[in-house]
C-alpha cells in the first residue's frame, strides 16, 4: 500500500495493519495524531523539547504495545493516555530533583485561594484566540505541576475526579482542592494579564 | 462562603454532584450573589480553556519526527552485537590511567577542606518549622522573586481578644 | 606496560585553580548579607485608622504583593528597618513591640529566619534568598485585615 492509501483508510483499519507489522500504516497513525498527542505533552511539560521527546516515546510505546490495544477507547484516546503517563512519571523526576515549596502545600490547611477576590470580569472578552492562546499559556506556565496536571486532565482530557486521583495517586479531595486553586490562580492570572495590557 | 460550600460549586459545575444535591445547588446559586458569581468565574475560566490545545502544532515536519520514530523502534528491535573480548593488558591500562587522575583531584580536594570548627556551606533547601500552634501555607513565585509564607497566627480564638491592629503593632 | 601518567605541570596548574576557587568562595562567605524589614498592614480600606501614622507602601514592594495570591488591595507601612548580617551571627531586629525577626546567614545566599511574636517563635524558615528577592510572612489580622513582614535582601 502507498501512502496516498493509507491516508483514506480508518483508524480502525490502520491499527489492524499496523498489529500484523505494517510500518507504514503505523506511520499514517503517527501523522494523523502526532499533534494531539504533543499538545497534550506540551500542556503537562510546559517544555518543546521535553514535550517532542516524550511524544517521539510515547509513538515508540504505541507500536510496543500495539497487542493491547483492542479498541475499548478510540486509538487517540489510547495514545493520549501513553502520553499522559510518560509526562507523569518525567514530572516526579524532576519534582525529586527540584523541591518547590509549593508543592509541599497542604491544600486542607493551606488556602489562600479561598480569599481570592471573585473575578467579575470575563478576562477573555475582547481577544483574539491567537492572544487568548497566549495569555492561557503564559498563565499555565505560572502553576505547579501538581494544579497544572489537574486542571489538564479535566478539562482537555476530560477525566473524571475518580480517574484523575487514580492517575495522580491522590484522593479525590485533593483533587478538587488542586483543581480549585488552578483555576482561580489562572481566572486571577488572565485578569491581571489584561489589566496590565490596558495600562 | 467556606470552603466546603465552594468546592460543591466547583462540583455542580463539573457535574459531580449526585442529582439531589445538585438541585439544592442550584436553588443556592440561584438566591446567593456570592454563589453565583465564583460560579460564574469558574464557569468563565472552564470556557477560556475550552479548545486551547486545537492549535497547537508539534513543530518538526512529519518526515523528520517520523525517521526518529521509526530509528528508535528499529534500535530496540534489534538485538545488540556482543561486545568484542578485550584483553587484560588493556583493561589494566585502562584502569590505572583514570586512577591516577582521581588519586590527583582527591589529594587536591584534601587541601581545601576547611579546618574543624569553622561553617561548612548548608545545602540548599528550603525547610520551615512552624511553631506556636500556628499552620503553614507556602507560594513561591519564581519570576516576582517572592516567597510568601501564610500563617494561620493569631489562632482564631485569641483573634476575637485582639483590638485593630493589636497582633503585631 | 606503558601507563600514562599525568605531567608534574598538569598537577600544578590543577591546584592552583582550585586553590583559587577555594579562595573566591571564601571571600563570598564573609560579606555580610544586607536586608530591609518592613511590618506593614493590610487592608481594603485607603486609609489607616484614626490616630495611626502608616505610610502607605513602596511601590516596588507593593508590586511585588500584587503578584502574590493575596487579597488584600492597600497595604501600609508600620516599619521599617535597614539592618546587616554578618557571617555567624543572628540579627535581632525588632519591628514593633510585639514582632521580632532574628536574621542568620548560612552560606552565600542561605538564610535561616526566625518570626517571634509576643516572645514566641511563630515559624523559623530556612531557604535561599539572592538579592533582589523577597520573603513575605503573613497573616490575618482582625476585621479582615492582615499582618506582613517582608524581608527583602539588598546586598
Amino acid at each position: 500500500m502507498t501512502v496516498e492509501d493509507h491516508s483514506s483508510v480508518d483508524d480502525q483499519t490502520l491499527v489492524r495493519a499496523s498489529q500484523r507489522g505494517d510500518m507504514a500504516a503505523f506511520e499514517e497513525l503517527v501523522a494523523r495524531h502526532r499533534d494531539r498527542i504533543y499538545a497534550r505533552a506540551y500542556s503537562m511539560m510546559r517544555n518543546e523539547e521535553e514535550a517532542v521527546d516524550l511524544s517521539q516515546e510515547a509513538w515508540v510505546k504505541g507500536w510496543q504495545r500495539l497487542a493491547q490495544f483492542h479498541g475499548e477507547s478510540s486509538f487517540g484516546t489510547w495514545m493520549t493516555r501513553i502520553i499522559i503517563n510518560l509526562c507523569l512519571d518525567q514530572l516526579r523526576k524532576h519534582k525529586r530533583q527540584r523541591a518547590e515549596s509549593i508543592e509541599a502545600m497542604d491544600e486542607e490547611s493551606g488556602g489562600v485561594e479561598r480569599q481570592m477576590p471573585v473575578v467579575t470580569v470575563n478576562p477573555t472578552a475582547g481577544l483574539e484566540r491567537g492572544e487568548l492562546r497566549q495569555r492561557i499559556d503564559q498563565a499555565l506556565g505560572q502553576l505547579s505541576y501538581e494544579h497544572r496536571t489537574s486542571l489538564v486532565l479535566h478539562e482537555f482530557e476530560e477525566m473524571e475526579y475518580r480517574e484523575i486521583a487514580k492517575t495522580m495517586g491522590c484522593s479525590i479531595g485533593t483533587v478538587m482542592s488542586r483543581l480549585f486553586y488552578a483555576r482561580r490562580k489562572l481566572a486571577a492570572l488572565l485578569a491581571d494579564l489584561k489589566n496590565r495590557d490596558s495600562v | 462562603m467556606d470552603y466546603k460550600a465552594q468546592l460543591k460549586l466547583q462540583a455542580l459545575l463539573d457535574g459531580e454532584l449526585p442529582d439531589g444535591e445538585a438541585s439544592a445547588a442550584t436553588k443556592w446559586v440561584a438566591r446567593d450573589r456570592e454563589a453565583a458569581s465564583l460560579l460564574e468565574e469558574l464557569r468563565s475560566t472552564r470556557g477560556a480553556l475550552a479548545g486551547f490545545e486545537a492549535d497547537v502544532r508539534l513543530p518538526e515536519s512529519r518526515e523528520f519526527f517520523w525517521s526518529k520514530v521509526e530509528r528508535e523502534i528499529q534500535r530496540l528491535e534489534t538485538p545488540a552485537p556482543k561486545p568484542a573480548r578485550v584483553s587484560y593488558f588493556t583493561l589494566v591500562r585502562r584502569f590505572l590511567v583514570p586512577a591516577s587522575a582521581v588519586a590527583v583531584v582527591l589529594i587536591a580536594g584534601l587541601m581545601l577542606i576547611p579546618p574543624a570548627g569553622s561553617t561548612g556551606r548548608t545545602v540548599a533547601a528550603e525547610i520551615e518549622t512552624a511553631l506556636a500552634d500556628s499552620g503553614v501555607f507556602t507560594y513561591r513565585d519564581y519570576s516576582a522573586g517572592a516567597t510568601l509564607v501564610w500563617l494561620s497566627y493569631p489562632a482564631e480564638d485569641e483573634a476575637a481578644e485582639i483590638d485593630e491592629m493589636g497582633t503585631f503593632d | 606496560m606503558s601507563a600514562k601518567l599525568i605531567p608534574a605541570t598538569g598537577l600544578l596548574w590543577l591546584s592552583t585553580a582550585l586553590a583559587l576557587l577555594a579562595g573566591s568562595e571564601l571571600r563570598a562567605q564573609a560579606a555580610d548579607m544586607k536586608f530591609q524589614a518592613f511590618l506593614l498592614w493590610g487592608t481594603d480600606n485607603s486609609k489607616p485608622p484614626e490616630g495611626k501614622a502608616y505610610k502607605p507602601v513602596a511601590v516596588d514592594i507593593r508590586q511585588k504583593l500584587k503578584e502574590l495570591p493575596i487579597k488584600w488591595t492597600n497595604w501600609f507601612e508600620v516599619n521599617r528597618k535597614d539592618f546587616a548580617v554578618p557571617q555567624s551571627t543572628v540579627s535581632e531586629v525588632a519591628m514593633s513591640e510585639k514582632c521580632q525577626l532574628n536574621v542568620r546567614k548560612l552560606g552565600d545566599s542561605e538564610v535561616e529566619v526566625t518570626l517571634i511574636g509576643k516572645g514566641k517563635e511563630v515559624v523559623k524558615r530556612k531557604q535561599s534568598l539572592p538579592k533582589g528577592e523577597m520573603l513575605v510572612l503573613g497573616g490575618n489580622a482582625p476585621n479582615s485585615t492582615a499582618w506582613l513582614v517582608v524581608l527583602k535582601r539588598i546586598e
